[in-house]
């Protein structure tokens, strides 16, 4: 009877494991799931990466194309960043344009970029006022299974890393780009943010790394994005009840510590590639 | 050109870098060993690697990877319709939807569903129809989403394979599994599961151009698909048909053991009480 | 023991006159083959043929069909009708939500004029129900609790406790003891035990 419970009383079958401290999966309340990383699989973008957080698959890949920059900013390039959450994903996404969560995600990702500066964007203009990059990040969510801004963001970071761009010249005569496929280097990445997630049940029990059952029932949510130097980038906190300033505090040194793990793991599977080879 | 406000935007205009290469790019001969070391003119498809059931929350998942293409497939339902003005009380209803990742081809694609994918989704989904018991879903639909996550040629062939098992994996009924293969003719000699390069380049402007893609019934011995572009003599097509079948049959083994294990898998077998 | 057979989706099992055919398995030419991938079952009741069936680990994908019993979750009513939720084909979970309705006259099989929606069923109850029709294009499926087994089986006060029955159409909450009305489902000895 205890998958009839689940399914008839959800709610009632998260507080029962919740009251003994641990989560139907097994986790105790502050344990994220085993997270697995794997860059540089799609050969046709220009920097790739899949993410799993659990059950929850994430791939995004970078493509860079040439464009002129933007009047206000000539010195500066562009990062587009995309969330999308196809049907393919989870039931309960419909075909057709992006949802509302999948709008939402996309704009967290965005002001991720912008206020963590994990790239300059100075970095990407070619000539000034003339031609510059623009990175498309596409991220792509393929196993909807909850908490997918931290996966997106872990994504979003190793494809940065493992991006390499063309060497590109501006012809002085023709005043053409002439890209040279042969040197490709790096891009530069100043910093490594890396988010955290968490979510309020009953108004006061905190868990780490919901899932997407847990994330229905919650009561709030929220996401917390830290950098190497321990610096917040960004606190998402789409609504919901209240949430002490004590248990905020708590929030945030677990995300730096998050920071780190995850950090380690990126430094690894890049070390283990460029070893493969 | 409609614009879209539920995505963020880049800049208006912005160009691949590949259309700046200093160098040209290599062109395909049209005789000899293939780019990748296959055969020509012979039924040598890719080795393919298939895994069942990865997608949590999908009722059935598989993934297909042949040479660089990679794709996914996910099996949804049977659930309520949607459309009620189109609800059939004897027959359920398969609803397929094929889409590319932006970042799957050399250049970079919208996010914006092209008519190249409908087109793709309404053959995957003719294919795919005749091969499953609709008669047992009465007012229920059935769904098929396949993302495309690197193309390197033979999309749709693959496409079909893998939602085939991914419908199989899904435990929904079936008289067959349905398995794709295509070919390209180029002149006199043809190459059988083409890449991107081998699909899109054309020698020269000669005659008897064209892809072939095949969907196949292996048990039942039926053709439940079949798309032919180009310009081809009716020889060709029939030789191409029979071709494309052959490939087919290479693919069988490999499906019927990645689905054999799946099921072991997933759980011990029952006792013979 | 030897290993039991795997197969998958249109593999040749048997001979019509080898075996009669069970689930998971079609006609076809005189021969039986799979629609399932799945372990092959033969079962041999009496002189009769075995039967021959593809089995799953998960249970094949039921659909509520005419006369199942199924338990669902009420989530709206009104004066004429109840919809609900249908989580349960007898004992396997529906992973997709199946909506249904509980007419008026279908609540019990007494009375039916005097039956009153609101007395019988409470949104968030959980109901075993039985299908009697699949509906037309408009309606979903149709269900009826007009037996006493069938009814309300776990219902919450207003309170928020949950109730214990004390007549077929009664319920009492343990914390305020207040009663109130529920068209309440004989309970079956099985269910006591689970």
């Amino acid at each position: 009877m205890a998958a009839g419970f689940k399914t008839a009383e959800p709610l009632e079958y998260h507080r029962s494991f919740l009251k003994e401290n641990c989560r139907p999966d097994g986790r105790v309340l502050s344990e994220f799931r085993t997270t697995t990383l794997n860059i540089g699989s799609i050969s046709t973008a220009d920097g790739s990466a899949l993410v799993k957080v659990g059950s929850t698959t994430v791939i995004c890949g970078i493509k860079a194309e040439l464009a002129n920059p933007a009047v206000e900013t000539p010195g500066k390039g562009y990062i587009v960043p995309n969330v999308d959450l196809p049907p393919l994903c989870s039931s309960r996404f419909r075909p057709g344009p992006p949802g509302e969560q999948a709008q939402a995600a996309s704009q967290f990702i965005a002001d991720v970029i912008e206020s963590s500066e994990v790239i300059d964007t100075e970095d990407l203009c070619i000539e000034r006022g003339k031609l510059c990059w623009v990175l498309y990040c596409d991220i792509i969510c393929l196993d909807y299974d909850g908490n997918i801004l931290d996966a997106c963001v872990i994504a979003l970071l190793a494809a940065l890393k493992n991006t390499k761009l063309p060497e590109v010249t501006v012809n002085t005569e023709t005043s053409t780009p002439e890209v040279n496929v042969e040197k490709r280097s790096l891009l530069h990445i100043h910093k490594h943010p890396v988010a955290a997630s968490f979510c309020v049940f009953d108004d006061s029990i905190l868990i780490v790394d919901p899932t997407d059952e847990e994330e229905k029932l919650s009561t709030a949510q929220l996401t917390v994005v830290t950098d190497e130097e321990g610096q917040l980038c960004s606190v998402h906190k789409p609504g919901g009840t209240s949430l002490s300033g004590e248990k905020l505090q708590e929030c945030i040194s677990r995300a730096t510590a998050r920071q780190r793990e995850i950090q380690k793991l990126i430094d690894k599977v890049i070390k283990s590639i460029k070893t493969a080879k | 050109m409609p614009t879209d406000t539920k995505r963020l935007r880049g800049p208006d205009v912005s160009k691949s870098p590949s259309l700046y290469f200093s160098k040209p790019p290599a062109t395909v001969a049209s005789h000899g060993p293939r780019a990748d070391g296959r055969q020509r003119d012979q039924v040598d498809i890719r080795p393919i690697f298939v895994r069942c059931g990865l997608v949590s929350q999908a009722k059935g998942s598989a993934y297909i990877e042949a040479g660089n293409t990679k794709l996914m497939c996910c099996a949804y339902g049977p659930r309520e319709t949607e459309r009620k003005d189109e609800t059939d009380m004897k027959c359920g209803r398969l609803i397929t939807d094929m889409r590319f990742a932006p970042f799957s081809c050399p250049e970079r694609t919208s996010w914006i569903q092209g008519t190249q994918d409908r087109d793709l989704s309404l053959m995957l989904q003719e294919s795919l129809q005749p091969a499953i018991c609709l008669h047992k879903y009465p007012r229920s639909q059935i769904e098929v989403n396949v993302m495309v996550l690197e193309n390197n040629g033979s999309v749709l062939a693959h496409a079909i394979t893998c939602a085939s098992l991914a419908l199989a994996d899904a435990g929904i009924e079936m008289y067959d599994l349905v398995l794709g293969c295509s070919m390209r003719q180029d002149g006199a000699s043809y190459v059988v599961d083409p890449s991107y390069i081998e699909e899109s380049s054309c020698s020269s402007d000669r005659e008897n151009q064209g892809c072939l893609t095949v969907a196949f019934l292996p048990s039942l011995n039926q053709i439940s698909g079949l798309q032919s572009d180009g310009e081809m003599t009716e020889a060709t097509l029939t030789t191409g048909v029979r071709t494309c079948i052959e490939g087919c049959y290479k693919l069988y083994p490999v499906i019927q053991q990645a689905l054999a294990s799946t099921v072991r898998k997933a759980a011990p077998p029952p006792s013979e009480s | 023991m030897s290993p039991m057979k795997l197969c998958v989706p249109g593999d040749k099992l048997c001979s019509v006159e080898d075996c009669s055919p069970g689930t998971g398995v079609y006609l076809r030419h005189g021969y039986i083959y799979s629609s399932l991938a799945g372990y092959v079952l033969r079962k041999k009741e009496g002189e009769e043929l075995p039967v021959i069936s593809v089995v799953r680990e998960t249970e094949t994908q039921l659909l509520p069909d005419v006369g199942t019993i199924v338990t669902c979750k009420v989530t709206s009513i009104n004066p004429r009708y109840a919809k609900v939720h249908i989580l349960y084909v007898g004992s396997t979970p529906l992973k997709d939500r199946f909506r249904g309705t509980i007419r008026k006259e279908d609540v019990r099989a007494t009375e039916k004029d005097k039956v009153e929606t609101y007395k019988s069923f409470r949104p968030g109850d959980i109901v075993l129900a039985k299908v009697i029709s699949l509906g037309d294009v408009q309606s979903n499926y149709l269900l009826t609790t007009a037996e006493n087994e069938l009814g309300v089986v776990v219902a919450h006060s207003e309170a928020g406790a949950q109730m214990v029955p004390i007549s077929w159409c009664e319920m009492q909450c343990p914390q305020t003891h207040t009663k109130e009305f529920r068209k309440v489902a004989r309970v079956q000895p099985e269910f006591l035990q689970a």
